[in-house]
């Protein structure tokens, strides 16, 4: 607890109001502009913070990797039976599938149909999460140096994660799936019913604007529709935990639990270039990391 | 010398806030270091370098961050001077007047910070006040007021703002 002073020279108060005050105006006249330029200034200065950022996402990641593997062993013999269980049902599965595969490929052939442009992705780490907790974000290690540019997609093997919000010369912030600021178009896979996924409370999505006649159940799997945004079609995003209908509405709206665990996820994969279009906008751009079907 | 301790703040908060803080969060609520540390910079520092390092921190954290860049810098710049005023107007600053001084400003840039999400109805908006907002602000309180503290039982805020 001290006593206030007033030594410091009154110039120093004027030059901050000044300055606060110019601020203020500079956002209110040309808002975009000066947000525009303050982001375009941020690109080299994500360089600098990258150093410090990436070393001690390193760190926290070496941390928790020895955690994980000495540590945190306890129940891991049961976990292990239960996975044996889970695979032996998965191999039924896959021969299941490759059976479909198989049959599809004679189909599609026989249809003669366009040979499609596989995806082109850059897998990234996650480095962080958003530095608020208004948003749920993460902060991947790849950057407008590596191609990732705003609106890109990015997904697990398993599913959706969400979309490229911003980038610096080396990370990239990521809106999650359930952030309720995001909007993804989707569809539900069995019935081919059209609808947009947003985010929802307690880390949950929800599927909106699905048409009043749809037969959707519970359990039902809802995937991109690849219609807007940098999504191709077909991508797991999650499944149908239950049904909002109500009496009047033009429309029913569906809960949803995402595929993909967001806050545990740990790699990523960035969609650069969607079906189709790795022709059209793969000229210029850096040649990909990874490239998976 | 106060300008590189400046740099290596700004710069070292962006991996605190971001990959340190989660693991200590409570509730999946972590505090906003970069509110606390722009408020203690302009109490021991003075009002200019308060929103001078409050710009800088609302800048570099919006850039790690999927919120608005303009809210960041006015909350980080503007508490910088707020307490820069604080400090030389009011007769005696203590930890807990810091703290609520740190609260309120956090409940109001979140609050705004609410506002602009689009789309939200009033069930959402509630939710989010209730479950985020309120518990953040808390927690900002307590730090700052913890920091502040800590660094006056350490510095002279006199000397400081005349080095």
């Amino acid at each position: 607890m001290w006593m206030a002073h007033s030594s410091s020279p009154y110039g120093a108060r004027r030059i901050a109001l000044a300055c606060f005050a110019l601020l203020l105006v500079a956002l209110f006249i040309f808002p975009s502009q000066i947000q525009g330029l303050l982001q375009y200034l941020g690109g080299p200065v994500g360089y600098v913070v990258s150093v410090p950022l990436e070393a001690v996402a390193s760190i926290d990641s070496s941390i928790a990797d020895r955690w994980a593997q000495y540590v945190a062993l306890q129940g891991v013999r049961e976990e292990n039976q239960q996975l044996r269980k889970e695979n032996e049902w998965l191999r039924g599965q896959h021969s299941q599938l490759r059976e479909s595969a198989a049959a599809t490929e004679r189909l599609t052939a026989l249809l003669n149909f366009k040979e499609q442009a596989l995806p082109t992705m850059i897998a990234a780490q996650v480095i962080g999460r958003d530095a608020t907790n208004r948003y749920r974000a993460i902060i991947l290690n790849k950057g407008e140096s590596d191609g990732v540019k705003p609106d890109m997609g990015v997904v697990t093997p398993a599913g959706v994660v969400g979309r490229v919000v911003k980038t610096t010369g080396a990370s990239s912030v990521v809106l999650l799936v359930t952030d309720p600021n995001n909007a993804i178009a989707a569809l539900i896979q069995r019935t081919r019913d059209e609808g947009i996924v947003e985010g929802a409370q307690r880390g949950l999505a929800k599927l909106k604007y699905i048409p009043l006649l749809s037969t959707l159940r519970d359990g039902d799997r809802v995937v991109t529709s690849g219609l807007i945004g940098d999504f191709p079609r077909g991508l797991m995003i999650g499944a149908i935990t239950r049904i909002d209908k109500e009496e009047g509405a033009l429309f029913q709206s569906a809960e949803l639990m995402p595929e993909v665990d967001v806050g545990r996820v740990e790699e990523v994969l960035v969609i650069q270039t969607s079906y189709g279009q790795s022709a059209k906008t793969g000229v210029g751009a850096d040649p990909p990391e990874k490239s998976v079907p | 010398m106060k300008f590189l301790f400046y740099l290596a703040l700004v710069v070292l908060l962006v991996p605190l806030q971001t990959t340190l803080l989660p693991h200590l969060s409570v509730w999946n609520i972590k505090p906003d270091l970069g509110l606390v540390a722009a408020a203690l910079v302009g109490l021991f520092a003075g009002e200019l370098e308060g929103l001078l390092v409050g710009l800088a921190i609302g800048w570099i954290l919006s850039l790690f961050s999927a919120g608005e860049l303009w809210l960041s810098l006015l909350v980080n710049g503007g508490v910088g001077l707020l307490t820069g005023f604080l400090g030389r107007q009011v007769s005696q600053v203590t930890a807990i007047s810091l703290g609520a001084g740190v609260l309120l400003v956090s409940l109001a840039s979140g609050l705004l910070a609410a506002m602009t999400f689009k789309g939200f109805d009033t069930s959402q908006m509630w939710w989010m006040v209730e479950s985020i907002v309120f518990p953040q602000a808390c927690f900002d309180g307590v730090m700052g007021a913890a920091f502040y503290w800590i660094l006056s039982r350490r510095f002279d805020r006199t000397r400081l703002r005349t080095e």
